[in-house]
């Protein structure tokens, strides 16, 4: 039986061996469906540590997804046509540069967090879970509801946002950029959770209670560790856009919150590499039964319901001797 | 009053009808080990719950070290320094023992905000975790996961916990539930430690440790308190002989 850490070693094998077969196959496809596996793994990655290691089961994840995807498509529809973002207090204009438009989706999907965790963070439990989702389906019908962004038909982007001196029209660089973002994501993640920050809403997770008995402010520790989680999801939305050159209100909808959810739990639940391992069986899924059937994710619920029955620390968990998270 | 740390006036909580606890006044004194005894279901643990402030209390007040706290939420409280062990074992199951002392320093030691900073590197945290666990006997159980400590243990692990905050009054809820004899001698010489700097308010049901470590002893019944005195005059008083501890005494 391998280890988990010597499977971690294998994945970032994979990742770069994956891009490579892609160039001497001849297949740019092969490369785009890993762009996709990696910036659905960062989404899970950011939901994982609200989720996975604080327990806050949010189920509005797809909220801070599509904001950073909505803001990326509108800063750039704005540059393609030369047209006034906002005129007040002063002409602002919209970008094309990743440069400017990573860290405003970001901050916007930072925002986003800090007012719905505000809100909801005073709840708990299936409260939490459904005012989460209220919150995304209300900017989902938003959304649907916005006919200068497209509406219900979306907004197409015709070009990949720029980076300077890189042409990120190519799938390979593309694929690096958003490699680049999952090694910060996880490299993010794995500081936060060996800190004494890490320590408290782990800790929470387990038993509020008496981490308030410490004099610990558990609320502010869920807050900021939500804001961080929706920050993250956010920057996978953005870069989402980017690789579909296409946003529409699909991705602010209540099932890409549960795709989100998902690959955290498919991969295993606080595991670090979890939610990528999750994201890669959901597409590989996707690809291989989706080419027999149209009806592939009864045999996906089928999955689901077998790794929460048999094997609740899913796909890393069973390379986990200790199995630390199996209750 | 300048000798009081704690003192709670008038405190009172019902349920409806039912009063939990009715105008109950006692206080803590400096370097002192006061014992709050009584049948179970008399109040004293919704009385700890009230003065921790995971309860609310109707009406009355509570002084700590000349400051009121009767209005300041259950962490404010446990910030200024009321530290508590719970009556049924509150420790987080998944974390090491070690761990669990840690997580109880970050508060005092403001390291709770430190996102980035690897908590394995902070060596000042590490060697004050390790010292109490050798006070409270469980330095041969450091990397034990918590859940899978004995009962005993984790009552050690629990006052561990409190230790840690090196707080101004410490409320103990049955600390000793469950200890072994060595156990409990261990915990006796520990309180008798540590009530010079943190003064205890310990409620207990094994009376030859409150006899033991008991400064001043008061009964609680059907959430009022109806003797205040010291083990001397605990023991001859008949009410209380009536009432709780009988005359075998």
């Amino acid at each position: 039986m391998i280890s988990e850490q010597f499977f971690n070693k294998w994945i970032w094998f994979l990742l770069l061996i994956t891009p490579i077969c892609g160039l001497i196959f001849d297949e740019p496809y092969y490369i785009t469906l890993a762009t996709k596996v990696i910036i659905l793994g960062i989404a899970g990655i950011g939901l994982n540590l609200a989720l996975g290691y604080c327990g806050l089961i949010s189920f509005g994840h797809a909220a801070f997804f599509g904001i950073g995807g909505y803001v990326t498509a509108i800063m750039s529809y704005h540059a393609i046509n030369n047209e006034i973002l906002f005129s007040w207090p002063f002409d602002i204009f919209g970008s094309s540069d990743m440069l400017i438009i990573w860290p405003l989706a970001i901050l916007i999907s930072a925002f986003l967090s800090l007012i719905i965790g505000l809100l909801s963070l005073r709840t708990s439990g299936v409260y939490f879970i459904m005012i989460t989702l209220a919150f995304a389906q209300m900017l989902y019908f938003f959304s649907i509801s916005w006919p200068n962004y497209g509406g219900e038909d979306g907004l197409s982007i015709y070009m990949r946002n720029s980076l300077p001196m890189l042409n990120t029209m190519n799938p390979l660089t593309f694929y690096l950029i958003c490699l680049s973002w999952l090694s910060t994501s996880i490299y993010v993640s794995y500081k936060l959770i060996n800190s004494p920050f890490g320590m408290a809403f782990q800790a929470i997770k387990q038993n509020e209670e008496r981490v308030k008995s410490v004099g610990i402010e558990t609320f502010k520790v869920k807050l900021l560790i939500f804001v961080i989680s929706g920050a993250i999801t956010g920057l996978a939305g953005s870069l989402y856009t980017d690789l579909n050159r296409f946003v529409s209100p699909s991705v602010l909808d209540w099932q890409t919150s549960g795709e989100i959810m998902v690959f955290v739990i498919l991969g295993g639940i606080a595991r670090l590499y979890g939610p990528l391992i999750g994201a890669a069986f959901f597409i590989i899924l996707e690809q291989t039964l989706g080419a027999y059937t149209e009806n592939w994710q009864f045999w996906l619920g089928l999955i689901l319901i077998l790794e929460i029955l048999y094997a609740r620390t899913g796909i890393m968990g069973l390379f986990d001797k200790k199995k630390k998270y199996e209750k | 009053m300048k000798n009081k740390i704690l003192n709670i006036k008038n405190l009172s909580k019902s349920y409806g009808a039912f009063k939990v606890t009715d105008e109950i006044a006692i206080d803590l004194n400096f370097n002192e080990i006061h014992a709050l005894i009584g049948p179970n279901g008399a109040g004293k643990s919704t009385l700890i719950k009230q003065i921790v402030g995971s309860v609310k209390h109707d009406i009355g007040s509570i002084i700590l070290d000349q400051e009121d706290i009767t209005d300041l939420t259950d962490i404010e409280r446990a910030k200024i320094g009321i530290s508590r062990t719970f009556q049924v074992s509150s420790i987080i199951p998944k974390f090491t023992a070690l761990e669990n002392i840690i997580l109880s320093l970050l508060n005092k030691s403001n390291n709770t905000f430190q996102l980035f900073k690897s908590l394995k590197e902070n060596r000042e945290l590490h060697s004050k975790a390790k010292k109490i666990l050798i006070d409270i006997d469980l330095d041969s159980k450091t990397d034990e996961i918590a859940s899978e400590l004995s009962h005993g243990d984790r009552r050690k692990l629990e006052v561990g916990l409190a230790l840690a905050m090196e707080p101004k009054v410490f409320l103990f809820d049955e600390p000793m539930a469950g200890l072994d004899e060595n156990g409990t001698k261990m915990m006796i010489d520990l309180f008798k430690k540590i009530k010079v700097n943190s003064p205890i308010l310990l409620i207990e049901h094994d009376m030859e440790a409150v006899f033991a470590l008991a400064d001043r002893v008061s009964v609680i019944v059907y959430g009022k308190i109806v003797a205040t005195g010291t083990v001397k005059e605990i023991k001859s008083n008949d009410l209380v002989r009536d009432v709780y501890l009988g005359y075998e005494i």
